[in-house]
């Protein structure tokens, strides 16, 4: 393609002599010329503009109607259509057009409507305009027209039209600020930092000048990789992630930046991301389609049955028929070729039966469920959280009655049970501990020992958002007093300097911000600013800390610490380290990380300290907190320049890049020296127990899969009502004394050999007591308590089925340790290996992939990531509404789907039975006994709307009865209202209707109908019929109504009314058959009487059914139904919305921590690999991070935010 | 802090923020809070509505059966009995044969029979209803005399040399062609065969400027011919016979007699037995029927009704039987699912 041609902005090359240079690409990498459109011309990059729409004026037609056929309906009933044309078929072809084109038209229209709506979108970014660089100035281009090579300008909050190399910024230190939110949701700030010789290439003069070759690698989809190398002025300089600006993030905090663009169009990483997301499909739908089976096979049945009739009876003997003579059709009447006559009779039957198959069937239920999750689900109050200002969501109407069927909930800890709100709560300096407060399970542990804790908060006790602690040694700069103040001024500034919180808005201690990555270091740093170490600044090279009191009490002093290294934090490394230089000139080296890493590297000496510190933090994390341990270094010049220069080499090399900065890391982070450790406390969400406590009433099991400590987890397991004391715990963990004999001689085989033997041994044992428990008739709950290491051997195809067998024995599972994969390794377990409908819900990165293999991904939104969000196919703010999602709009969605179903199921059934009862009168010619326009409109008009109504209003009880009677809920698990012998009483009720209908109608036919003596004729007598099918098949529809409300009232009598105004009109207006037929019928008394009686009869088998169903065996819906019979539905929701979780927050958490523990257990709850992390310091530094697929594919492509950007 | 991302754009401006909130729109519909009465089919209410209906249902059953009991049918069937003995082996011979086809027939009336008394044929095993009999006839051609050359869907009785057939197709051509005299006590009986078909069809399906053409003139003859100086619209045998009737045995109006008969007359019947049924071994019938309200005989609907009432009324003392030896209390909390197995299972 001429790419001349195709831009309207001609740039002139300011490259002479790279005309003659150009060589070809090689295939793995690509070059390109900045600022220099004619020399990039031999190679076919493509344009800027964007297409995501999935047809074009031409190719909407026929892609959209392959589209539609792919589904077997449509596609059956094109056949039957066409069939219908043809002389054998006895109903012309309108009567299965109709339905079709009704069906297809309204399809059809929203695929329209909505890449009418892309196009549009589409349009609006690709004419967004940007600042190109043309002939020294900056030129205002559509995005459309942008080439790679461009050197373009982007303005503070400016999206970026293309992946850009980022060249200068009007930042001091060439960095900017940009969003990522369109990538993957979040909203905090990243930095990029431009290569340190591009920066003055600011203006547009300036910029002009600007020449250098990219070489980088092709176009693809890893939104954290990038490598490439920038040739410019003769020198080759590495790229990284850091120098790249990616299509669809914003400029923040940044007057403008300059930048080269280097992969457009559909070759941005953004672009390459987007793919279709498979949808999931409930269950039910999937049973659904063995119905359609089903439903086929009896079609063929009588189609098979009429067709050996007609073999039987053709004859010439009938002369008045003339089978004799040939003619159109002449075939199916041969009495000399009897098999012949079958197999076109069965076709005959074919078209003739067609309304057997649902066709418009699909349609509703989409139209229901689009519906249901649009107007119900989006819009409940009771799912709005307004704290974070986040309604519930549903991303897909595919699976909402899904959630009326979940048994398994696999859930997330951090962020999903508790609110990832971390709380600075107690630390311990030196041989000192501090914080006085009380967390709600030492309190509750020491209730039960009897005593009585008293908490007495003084005056100085802060609390803000992050900060929950409260000591007067060491606040109002208290610590000077202390017995070690310099030790507690190092424990201080490590919490000052040693992160990577980047501060916004004021810089006053009221005022500012800090962006994490994590809360626990947001939560640190917020402690340094309490403590008088105010960090209020960040540049590239250097950290600013307002200290106050470090000289003197009350005096205040801006320091400046100079960064030179970040060693970041990564979950094998579980610490972080920061090298900094004191405004003296002195270097330190701050480091944070887990207990066990850092213990690992102390200096030699200062056992006191060391021992008391890890009683500290046993105590701490036997209360349920997060702990970290700080230490310290002084690093002599010299061998930090050493270092340093292994460190720059490391950090540039291209391959192996962060393993060998893991080794390096490692050469410094020796001797070090503890300062102390602190403590977080992680809270729990508002609601989770008594949600958790309804959930486990509701039948559903629980299982918490979480990357925390086994430990930890069983606290909040027990903090969260999942596990409680009457409970039979089985705990199977790799962390035995054996074990650790076993790793300690070193050799991998033999530890996994063992391990394997040993997870065997004690699964074994477990599944033999739970059994045992089962069998036992004490009726004990049991518990299952795993960790990652024994996971991962449990997981094996050997072992696997004992793990499920214990694990489906058991009330609550607890899986600590565990990795994203492995979340979705258990959740497919249960998925495929039980067969049970699973339920997945997190919050973070690290849960997508479980969110994704379970049947329902639940995401919480509102919180800072939203990659979860992004996967799922619900959003909910707070895990305590899963219980309104599942009780209430599940359980309906699950019923009134069930109704629409079986109903559908039921007035095709008895519509073609009635047909299929007269083709014995007829001898089997496959005479239709309706006419063809009332068997066409039959689905799409007369019984259409009622049974859509019922799918939106059913309601059996009302939305806070679903929730106190949580046990209505095992009734979707046991799947009550889709079962066989509920699909085979409606079949069977169907063709008992139909028998009545037919002969009720039919018997009677012959002899005078008025007192005029005469008689009717066969259309007399099927207009009748269909009347009272009408009538009696709308009736049927009330009696599976739970409450009808007036929009009931109107459909059903509305379709009946709708029937009399179509035949009024329609016996006028059309000669044929049924010319005046209504009104003939309509003069004969026998008419009404037939229209009483015949409905009556026909619903009669039906109501005896429900009669006695009721009475002798009830539904629970029912029981319910009549224990709150008289109660009249209030409107007031908010009210009733107590009687389901009546415990105000407070009371629920106390009362969860009635549950916990007895036993202290020694553990030290070292919880700081909080989900976001890696991929915050991975964008952060642009370090390779291993790259989820899981994540990466999804979040990308799915947000379309209000301002258009799409990807 | 951890959440300010979100934070900051919300709490920004309290005023935009409330401007901003994301929370729903409140309506009863979202809310799913419509108004709804909920019935419940409590036993109260099972019993009362069976009682109901067999209220209502038992009266009309008896009504519609006295109104049945008040028709005086006379049925005869002459099928067999006007064959010749010579003939009683060969009866589509004698039928396709030109011999005289006369027949003489005797009815004796046991009941009064108020007039008008309604003559009816009735045919068995005919198949009106099949396929290829239904279709056969062209209403466009029936109607409007301008489309008498339209004979589409009539094949095979569609041209007769070449000449398109009014009316067409297989249903006209097979027209029933007895004919039935009736006389008492040497006294003809006269049968008046005007308006015995529906007044749409006489109005709007048969013109009254369409005449017969080329009717009856290939080499097979199916039934009756028609008068071509009479417009079809007048024709009614014709009308009768076209509107196909639902079932293989069927009655269609022959002609009314417009006087009463008395109990113990005898009726004496002329009939010309000149339609083939004997093919496919087809009965055929004469009706003389008085009418009621409700129409001819018809003990189904009042028997249906009174059966349904009477189940109704039945199974509303079994279930107040029930209701008083076993009663469930309403809304009994041991019948729920959770508390009948402990456990929760």
């Amino acid at each position: 393609m001429d790419r001349n041609s195709r831009a309207s902005v001609q740039i002139p090359s300011t490259r002479t002599s790279g005309l003659s240079g150009v060589e070809p690409q090689a295939p793995d990498r690509r070059t390109i010329f900045c600022n220099d459109r004619r020399t990039n011309l031999p190679t076919p990059f493509p344009g800027n503009s964007i297409s995501t729409t999935k047809f074009n004026i031409f190719t909407f037609l026929p892609k959209g109607l392959f589209e539609q056929f792919r589904r077997v309906a449509n596609l059956y009933f094109l056949g039957i259509s066409i069939l219908a044309a043809t002389p054998i078929s006895p109903i012309s072809p309108i009567t299965n057009v109709v339905p079709l084109s009704m069906v297809l038209l309204i399809s059809l229209t929203k695929e329209a409507f909505e890449d009418w709506k892309r196009r549009q979108n589409d349009n609006v970014i690709n004419n967004r305009m940007i600042d190109v660089l043309q002939d020294q100035t900056w030129e205002s281009v559509a995005w459309k027209n942008l080439q790679v090579g461009d050197i373009v300008r982007v303005k503070q909050d400016g999206y970026f039209p293309a992946d850009l190399l980022f060249l200068a910024s009007t930042n001091a230190d060439g960095v900017c600020y940009i969003e990522t939110a369109n990538l993957d949701g979040e909203t905090n700030l990243k930095i990029r930092k431009a290569l340190e010789k591009t920066w003055e290439y600011l203006t547009s003069e300036k910029a002009s000048e600007f020449q250098g070759e990219i070489e980088c690698e092709q176009p693809n989809n890893s939104l954290y990789t990038f490598t490439g190398n920038l040739i410019f002025q003769a020198q080759t300089l590495p790229l990284s992630p850091n120098q790249i600006l990616l299509r669809g993030c914003s400029v923040k905090n940044t007057g403008y930046i300059v930048g080269v663009v280097i992969f457009t169009g559909h070759e941005t990483k953004v672009m390459m991301n987007s793919m279709n997301v498979p949808s999931k499909r409930s269950t039910l739908e999937r049973k659904l389609d063995k119905l359609i089976l089903a439903l086929f096979a009896t079609l063929f049945g009588i189609c098979f049955i009429g067709a050996i009739g007609s073999g039987f009876f053709v004859s010439n003997k009938y002369f008045y028929l003339r089978l004799d003579v040939g003619g159109e059709g002449s075939g199916q009447f041969n009495s000399s070729n009897r098999f012949l006559v079958f197999v076109l009779t069965l076709f005959t039957l074919l078209t003739l039966y067609s309304p057997l198959i649902p066709i418009s069937l699909y349609v509703s239920i989409e139209m229901v469920k689009f519906i249901q999750s649009t107007q119900f689900i989006n819009n409940d109050w009771c799912m709005y959280h307004k704290e974070t200002n986040t309604p519930a969501l549903a991303r897909t109407s595919n699976l909402n009655e899904e959630l009326g069927q979940v048994e398994y909930i696999f859930s997330d800890k951090t962020g999903t049970l508790t609110r990832n709100l971390m709380e600075f709560f107690k630390c311990s300096i030196g041989d000192q501990v501090y914080g006085t407060g009380v967390t709600e399970i030492e309190r509750q542990i020491a209730e039960r020992n009897g005593m009585k804790i008293e908490e007495n908060k003084s005056d100085t006790a802060v609390k803000e958002k992050g900060f929950n602690f409260d000591d007067d040694r060491l606040m109002q700069g208290a610590w000077r007093n202390e017995p070690n103040p310099d030790i507690c001024k190092e424990f201080f500034r490590c919490l000052a300097i040693c992160h990577t919180v980047l501060p916004e808005g004021d810089e006053s201690p009221e005022k500012i911000k800090y962006q994490a990555a994590s809360p626990d270091e947001a939560a640190l740093v917020i402690a340094a600013k309490k403590f008088g170490f105010f960090f209020y600044r960040r540049t590239p090279t250097a950290i600013y800390v307002r200290e106050s009191h470090v000289e003197k009490k009350g005096q205040l002093q801006d320091t400046s610490y100079e960064i030179l290294n970040v060693l970041e934090f990564n979950s094998t490394r579980k610490r972080q380290s920061v090298i900094c230089r004191y405004p003296d000139g002195r270097l330190l080296l701050y480091c944070k990380g887990a207990d066990t890493v850092i213990y690992e590297r102390l200096a030699d000496g200062a056992d006191d300290i060391k021992k008391l510190t890890r009683e500290y933090l046993e105590q701490f994390g036997s209360s349920g907190l997060r702990t970290l341990c700080l230490a310290y270094k002084e690093l002599s010049i010299h061998a930090y320049e050493i270092w340093n220069e292994k460190f720059v080499q490391a950090k540039s090399s291209l391959s192996d890049r962060d393993k060998k900065l893991d080794e390096v890391a490692e050469l410094i982070e020796t001797d070090l020296i503890l300062i102390g450790s602190t403590a977080i406390e992680d809270k729990l969400q508002e609601g989770v127990p008594a949600c958790i406590e309804t959930l486990q009433r509701a039948g559903i099991k629980i299982w918490v899969l979480t990357g925390d400590k086994i430990e930890t987890a069983i606290n909040i397991a027990y903090a969260s009502n999942l596990i409680s004391n009457e409970m039979k715990k089985f705990i199977i963990s790799a962390e035995t004394d054996a074990m650790r004999e076993v790793e300690e001689r070193g050799d991998p085989v033999e530890i996994a050999h063992f391990i394997r033997e040993e997870v065997k041994k004690q699964l074994k044992s477990s599944l033999e007591e739970a059994q045992s428990y089962l069998r036992s008739l004490s009726g004990q709950k049991l518990a299952l308590v795993i960790d990652g290491k024994s996971l991962m051997h449990a997981l094996d195809p050997s072992l696997r089925v004992m793990l499920l067998n214990l694990g489906l024995n058991c009330h609550g599972v607890v899986c600590c340790r565990v990795s994203p994969l492995q979340k979705a390794q258990v959740t497919r377990l249960v998925k495929k290996g039980a067969n049970k409908i699973t339920l997945s819900i997190g919050d973070g990165a690290n849960d997508v992939s479980m969110i994704q293999a379970a049947h329902v991904g639940v995401g919480i939104s509102g919180m800072e990531g939203m990659q979860a969000v992004m996967a799922s196919d619900f959003a909910i703010a707070q895990f305590r509404f899963l219980a309104d999602l599942l009780l209430v709009h599940g359980r309906w969605s699950y019923q009134r789907v069930c109704k629409v179903i079986t109903y559908f199921l039921y007035k095709n059934l008895t519509f073609t039975l009635t047909q299929f009862w007269f083709t014995f009168q007829t001898g089997f010619s496959g005479q239709r006994f309706y006419d063809d326009w009332y068997q066409s409109l039959y689905n799409v008009i007369f019984t259409a709307l009622p049974v859509i109504v019922v799918g939106l209003f059913d309601k059996d009880v009302s939305a806070s009865l679903s929730r106190k009677y949580p046990g209505l809920y095992m009734e979707g698990i046991r799947n009550v209202f889709f079962k066989r012998s509920v699909v085979a009483t409606w079949a069977f009720f169907s063709i008992y209707q139909s028998l009545i209908l037919f002969n009720f109608v039919i018997l009677p036919s012959s002899g005078a109908k008025n007192s005029a003596g005469k008689t009717l004729g066969h259309w007399d007598v099927s207009t009748m019929a269909y009347t009272c099918v009408i009538v009696t098949v709308n009736l049927r529809l009330f009696m599976i109504c739970n409450s009808v409300t007036r929009w009931h009232l109107i459909a059903v009598g509305g379709s009946i009314l709708a029937w009399f105004i179509f035949t009024f009109i329609y016996s006028v207006v059309k000669l044929g058959n049924e010319h005046f037929v209504i009104y003939v019928i309509m003069s004969t008394p026998y008419f009404y009487l037939t229209l009483l009686l015949v409905p009556f009869a026909a619903l009669f088998g039906d109501f005896v059914f429900h009669g006695i169903q009721r009475w002798f065996f009830p539904y629970d819906y029912q029981i319910i139904q009549e224990i709150h019979r008289d109660e009249p539905e209030s409107s007031n929701r908010t009210e009733l919305l107590e009687v389901g979780s009546n415990l105000t927050p407070p009371e629920a958490r106390s009362y969860a921590m009635s549950q916990l523990p007895r036993e202290v257990s020694k553990h030290t709850g070292f919880a700081f690999d909080s989900p976001g992390y890696e991929s915050f310091f991975a964008s952060q530094f642009g370090v390779y991070s291993p790259l989820k697929a899981w994540d990466v594919a999804r979040r990308a492509s799915r947000r379309a935010p209000k301002t258009g950007h799409r990807k | 802090m951890a959440s300010s991302g979100s934070g900051s754009a919300g709490s920004a401006d309290a005023a935009t923020a409330r401007k901003h909130t994301k929370r729903p729109k409140y309506s009863k519909f979202t809310q799913q809070e419509l108004p709804a009465c909920k019935p419940i089919l409590t036993p109260r209410a099972v019993i009362s509505s069976f009682l109901i209906v067999s209220v209502f249902f038992i009266p009309i059953g008896v009504a519609c059966l006295l109104a049945s009991n008040d028709v005086v049918e006379i049925i005869d069937r002459y099928d067999s009995d006007c064959i010749p003995e010579n003939f009683k082996n060969n009866k589509v011979g004698y039928i396709q044969s030109s011999i005289d086809k006369t027949c003489n027939r005797t009815l004796n009336v046991t009941k009064h029979m108020k007039s008008p008394i309604y003559v009816y044929y009735e045919l068995d095993n005919f198949y009106q209803n099949h396929r290829r009999y239904v279709k056969s006839r062209n209403d466009d051609q029936l109607r409007d005399p301008k489309k008498g050359d339209s004979t589409e869907f009539c094949k095979p009785e569609d041209l007769s040399g070449g000449r398109a057939i009014v009316p067409c197709g297989l249903i006209a051509w097979s027209l029933f062609n007895d004919t039935y005299s009736f006389s008492r006590e040497n006294n003809m009986l006269a049968v008046n065969k005007k308006g015995i078909s529906w007044k749409s069809d006489r109005e709007h399906k048969f013109g009254k400027d369409v005449f017969p053409k080329n009717f009856q003139n290939s080499s097979l003859i199916g039934g009756a011919r028609l008068n071509e100086s009479i417009p079809l619209s007048e024709q009614e045998d014709l009308i009768v016979w076209m509107r196909t009737a639902a079932l293989p045995t069927f009655r269609k109006l022959y002609g009314r007699i417009e006087v009463d008969l008395n109990a113990g007359d005898q009726i004496h019947v002329t009939l010309k037995n000149y339609y083939n049924t004997y093919s496919f071994n087809g009965k055929k019938m004469l009706v003389l029927s008085t009418t009621t309200w409700l129409g001819g005989k018809n003990n189904f609907l009042g028997i249906a009704y009174l059966s349904v009432g009477g189940l109704c009324f039945f199974l509303a003392m079994a279930f107040t039987i029930i209701y008083f030896i076993k009663p469930r209390q309403l809304g009994d909390p041991s019948y729920l699912s959770w508390n009948r197995s402990p456990g929760g299972q």
